[in-house]
Formats: C-alpha cells, sequence, structure tokens
C-alpha cells in the first residue's frame, strides 16, 4: 500500500514538528499515565509519544464550571424483526445516559443509527432515543445517508452541520459522510446497491467517501474565526479528523484542509465515531478521541494504531455486549475534560488490554492483511 | 536442514503421496509445469476465494445457490471482521476458548455461524466452509504461522 505509506509519512512531517503538540495548558492528567514500553514490554516507539492518558484525559482552559455531555453512536439498528440484539444494546445505552446523576447537559448521536439507511431503522433508532429526556444532537453517519441521500436522517433529525456555544466551549458538528464522489451513476447501481456498498467497510467501491467537502470547510472556517484561538473548541465527527486507516474510511479525504483550518486554535478536542473502538491521538495542536459503538467492535487497523492509543481489550464474542457501549465526558471546572468509555458490563479497569494476550492490537503482531478480491471490476447488471 | 535430508523428506512426500493418491493421478510433478498448468491452478484456487469473499460478507445470492444459510441476524463475518482480520486463520489447531475445546479454524468459523449470525451451521468438509477457509487463509496470506498462540 504505497499511496497509503506515503500519506501517512506527510501527515507526519505536516502535523508532527518537532515541538508541535496540543497547547501546554491542555496538559495530559499525569496521574493516569502508563507508559506503553511497560505494556508491550519494549521501549520502541516511546521516544516521540511516550505518554498517553488511560481515561484520554485532558485539560480544558477556561471552562467555566463543571458539566457532563454523553456520546451515543454506531447502533446499525436493522428493523426490529432482523435483529434484536442491536436494539437491546441501542437501549440499554440509552437507558445508561438517562440514569447519569447529575444528568448530562446534552447527548451526541455520533451516527450511523441505522443499517441499512432504511426509513424504518432511522424510526426506530430515532423513537429508542426518545428515551433520553434530555438535549439531543445528532451528526449523521454513511449508513444512515447512501438510501435516499440523507432524506430521512434530516426529517427526523434535521442540519447534518451546526455550531452552539455552551458553558465556554464551543461545540461543532461536523457532517463528514454526505460527500462521497459519486460512485453509482456510470455503475447505473440502485439506491439499495449504492447503500449495500457504502454498508461494506472493507469494500472499495465507495472509495474515499469520508470528507468534509469545501463547502463544510468554507463554514469551519468562518464558524471559528469568531472564537478566540486559545479557548475550547470540541468537534464532533463521525469520521477521524486525520489518516488513520483510508481503507476503511479511518479518516476524511481532506484532512490537510481541515487541519490547516485548526491549526491556529489551540485547544481543540475531536470526537469521532466510526472506527467502533478505543482510540486516541494528537495530531498538531488537535487531540482525537474515538468512541465505541453499540453494534460491533471494528478490529484495529492492520497497519497498527496511533502511537497514544492504549488499546481496548478483546472482546468476547460470545457476549454481544462486550466491547461495546458508550462514552460520559466530563467538562470541569478545573479546566479539565475526561472521556470515560462506559464499556457494557466491564469495570473501567477492564476496558484497555493490559496483558498481551488480551490487548486488541497485540493480538495481532503476527497478522498480514490483503484487500479483498470479489469487489474489483464491479460492473452494472444491464 | 542439509541436502541430503531434504532429498530424504522429499522421497518420503513422493512416496506418501504414490500411496494415498493412487496410480491414476501418478503423472503429478513427473514433467515440468507450464504457465498454462500453473495458471489454471492459480485460477480453480482464487475462484474459491472469491466464492469465499462473497459468503463472508453476506452475500445472498451466493448463500442461495450453495444451499446455505449462515445468517439470520443480518451480521455478516465481515462485519467483525473486515480484510478477514481477527480471524487469526496461522493460528489453529489450538483450544479455542469459546468452543471450550482444541479446535480448528473450522470449528471457530460454524461457531461464528451459529452464535453472533444465529446461522445454519455448515459441514466441515462442504463446499461453503472450504471457500470460505480459501479467502480466510488467502487474505491473511503473508502472517505468520503460530499454531496454538492464543
Ligand atoms: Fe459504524
Ligand atoms: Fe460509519
Amino acid at each position: 500500500m504505497d499511496s497509503l505509506e506515503r500519506e501517512r509519512r506527510e501527515l507526519n512531517t505536516m502535523l508532527r514538528r518537532p515541538g508541535e503538540r496540543p497547547d501546554s495548558s491542555v496538559r495530559i492528567d499525569r496521574r493516569t499515565f502508563i507508559h506503553k514500553s511497560i505494556l508491550c514490554g519494549t521501549a520502541a516507539g516511546a521516544a516521540s509519544f511516550g505518554w498517553f492518558p488511560l481515561l484520554n484525559t485532558l485539560d480544558v482552559a477556561y471552562g467555566a464550571e463543571t458539566f457532563k455531555f454523553a456520546w451515543i453512536s454506531d447502533n446499525h439498528l436493522y428493523p426490529k424483526d432482523v435483529n434484536t440484539r442491536f436494539v437491546e444494546k441501542a437501549v440499554r445505552a440509552v437507558e445508561e445516559v438517562q440514569a447519569m446523576t447529575p444528568p448530562a447537559d446534552f447527548l451526541i448521536h455520533g451516527g450511523d443509527i441505522a443499517q441499512l439507511g432504511d426509513p424504518v431503522e432511522i424510526a426506530l433508532g430515532s423513537d429508542i432515543l426518545k428515551e433520553a429526556k434530555i438535549r439531543k444532537v445528532f451528526i449523521p453517519g454513511e449508513h444512515d445517508w447512501y438510501l435516499d441521500m440523507g432524506a430521512t436522517w434530516r426529517k427526523h433529525f434535521g442540519d447534518p452541520n451546526w455550531t452552539f456555544d455552551h458553558k465556554g466551549v464551543r461545540f461543532i458538528g461536523l457532517d463528514t459522510v454526505s460527500r462521497a464522489p459519486d460512485y453509482w451513476s456510470a455503475r447505473k447501481m440502485s439506491p439499495k446497491e449504492r447503500m449495500g456498498a457504502m454498508a461494506t467497510l472493507d469494500g472499495s467501491i465507495g472509495g474515499p467517501w469520508a470528507g468534509v467537502g469545501s463547502d463544510q470547510l468554507q463554514w469551519l472556517n468562518h464558524t471559528l474565526s469568531s472564537w478566540p484561538k486559545d479557548r475550547p473548541v470540541i468537534v464532533f465527527s463521525h469520521n477521524p479528523l486525520y489518516e488513520y486507516y483510508p481503507p476503511w474510511n479511518f479518516w476524511v479525504r481532506d484532512w490537510r484542509e481541515v487541519q490547516e483550518i485548526l491549526r491556529p486554535y489551540t485547544n481543540v478536542t475531536n470526537v469521532h465515531g466510526h472506527t467502533h473502538q478505543v482510540l486516541y491521538n494528537e495530531i498538531g495542536k488537535m487531540r482525537s478521541i474515538g468512541m465505541l459503538a453499540t453494534s460491533w467492535p471494528w478490529p484495529y487497523a492492520p497497519e497498527g494504531v496511533p502511537d497514544l492509543t492504549k488499546c481496548m481489550v478483546r472482546a468476547d464474542p460470545g457476549d454481544y455486549f462486550d466491547g461495546m457501549g458508550w462514552a460520559r465526558l466530563t467538562v470541569t471546572a478545573a479546566e479539565r475534560v475526561q472521556n470515560e468509555y462506559m464499556m457494557f458490563g466491564r469495570k473501567p479497569q477492564n476496558v484497555f488490554g493490559e496483558a498481551l494476550a488480551d490487548s486488541g492490537c497485540a493480538d495481532n503482531v503476527n497478522q498480514e492483511l490483503h484487500p479483498r478480491i470479489a469487489d474489483r471490476g464491479w460492473y452494472s447488471k444491464d | 536442514m542439509t541436502r541430503r535430508v531434504l532429498v530424504i523428506v522429499g522421497i518420503c512426500v513422493a512416496v506418501l503421496l504414490g500411496v494415498t493418491v493412487g496410480t491414476h493421478r501418478a503423472l503429478a510433478h513427473k514433467e515440468r509445469h507450464t504457465p498454462e498448468q500453473l495458471k489454471i491452478f492459480d485460477e480453480v484456487f482464487l475462484e474459491q476465494v472469491r466464492i469465499g469473499d462473497l459468503l463472508f460478507h453476506g452475500d445472498g445470492e451466493t448463500e442461495k445457490k450453495m444451499g446455505v444459510s449462515l445468517s439470520k441476524t443480518g451480521m455478516a463475518c465481515a462485519m467483525c471482521h473486515p480484510f478477514a482480520s481477527d480471524t487469526h486463520p496461522y493460528e489453529f489447531p489450538k483450544f479455542q476458548e469459546q468452543i471450550e475445546k482444541f479446535g480448528t479454524l473450522r470449528d471457530m468459523i460454524n461457531w461464528c455461524i451459529e452464535k453472533p449470525q444465529e446461522g445454519v451451521r455448515i459441514d466441515a468438509d462442504s463446499d461453503a466452509m472450504k471457500a470460505l477457509e480459501a479467502y480466510v487463509y488467502w487474505a491473511n496470506r503473508g502472517s505468520r504461522l503460530d499454531p496454538g498462540r492464543h
């Protein structure tokens, strides 16, 4: 994968210049540090980004008062009669959010509420979320969008991108899914076929569909221009806003432009879905936290995880709640944002894979993977 | 291995093949392979990989054609295993925790069909199983053999 390698090198030279780190006021909480070399039994790789957070604890300056918000995403609901387990897990996450005391200020739904964009699936998700009585905001996932190009999703949840200020933090919701280059017209695909291609993570037909798009980049730039450069910004997106693993769209294709816009801001946290796994990275001055799904966990990218990521535990596939969940984020008056992965049925200390045999990354030291064969040369049936 | 050991191993393999495969296929390896022959071998293999890839990704038409029903939940193998990731075919046979016994990749494929996917298990020697196995191995080619690893 030469282009991937090139991309990765470029990301490192562009955004990982010596000394380029998030603002020093955005400190990782030292009490939660664990050294990666201890976990992996090796000192290699610890040189540049030696320390990383257990609970993704980071400081946010100017937070006026303590508040919490919750994240749920990637429910991938089928109609009830096809799959009840996915419904159970979405319901459980919503119930747990609703049970928070004190209640969360708001719930962000990070996309992929449906599996195949079916109006029945989206309506089901919308109904389940109604059980959370707090304020809710929504961004779309690719599974919500490509049957009717977002028509049903918009009807239920409104605009796919937005911004609001809350207790000293500027929140921004980005739509990273709706601007796929047209792969369907030339192939004469039906809406269902278009959705099917999009719903296959390791398929090549959808291509590099994840992106912010020039119009939304302009909007982002404009939205941020009125905000002081050193004050906290939290950006929600379905896909990570950097290059992690393009073949599965664990990125946005215009990450360069996104980072260019964010670069002057010293206190940016990106919270994203889509990767269905514990993930943490620092890119330039931005911190990035990946969220759990309620449906199923994706494996870590074959090429490895960001150095700063402490890998999640290997999920037990015999327990359909394991490895999944939601997240509780706290912005404290002590100018700190904490992320807690609320993994169903697991104590916080069992969310991460400590021993080699339990780690979702160390498990794959012998693995070499290759892209598919059966979706090459997709052609129209007529 | 020394050259001599290699020769002895080679003779043993040849004898074994002769005994088990019988005389009607005794011509294999007697003459140099032609590029055409090798191409055919490759095509036979890759066709199974392709079928396995389709089954692995929940292709309904292929399931129907092969008379199997791998999932009732909408789940397909590839949902948890994109690019056949985390299938670890190179670790089998091993003690498999989920089924609480020493097992093979085929055992685990059937476990996934029956548990997460709530489908109907397939015969361990069926065409569908061989195709699934072909795809999983092919996608993991180059991985390091490490049988027994948990
Ligand atoms: Fe998802
Ligand atoms: Fe997604």
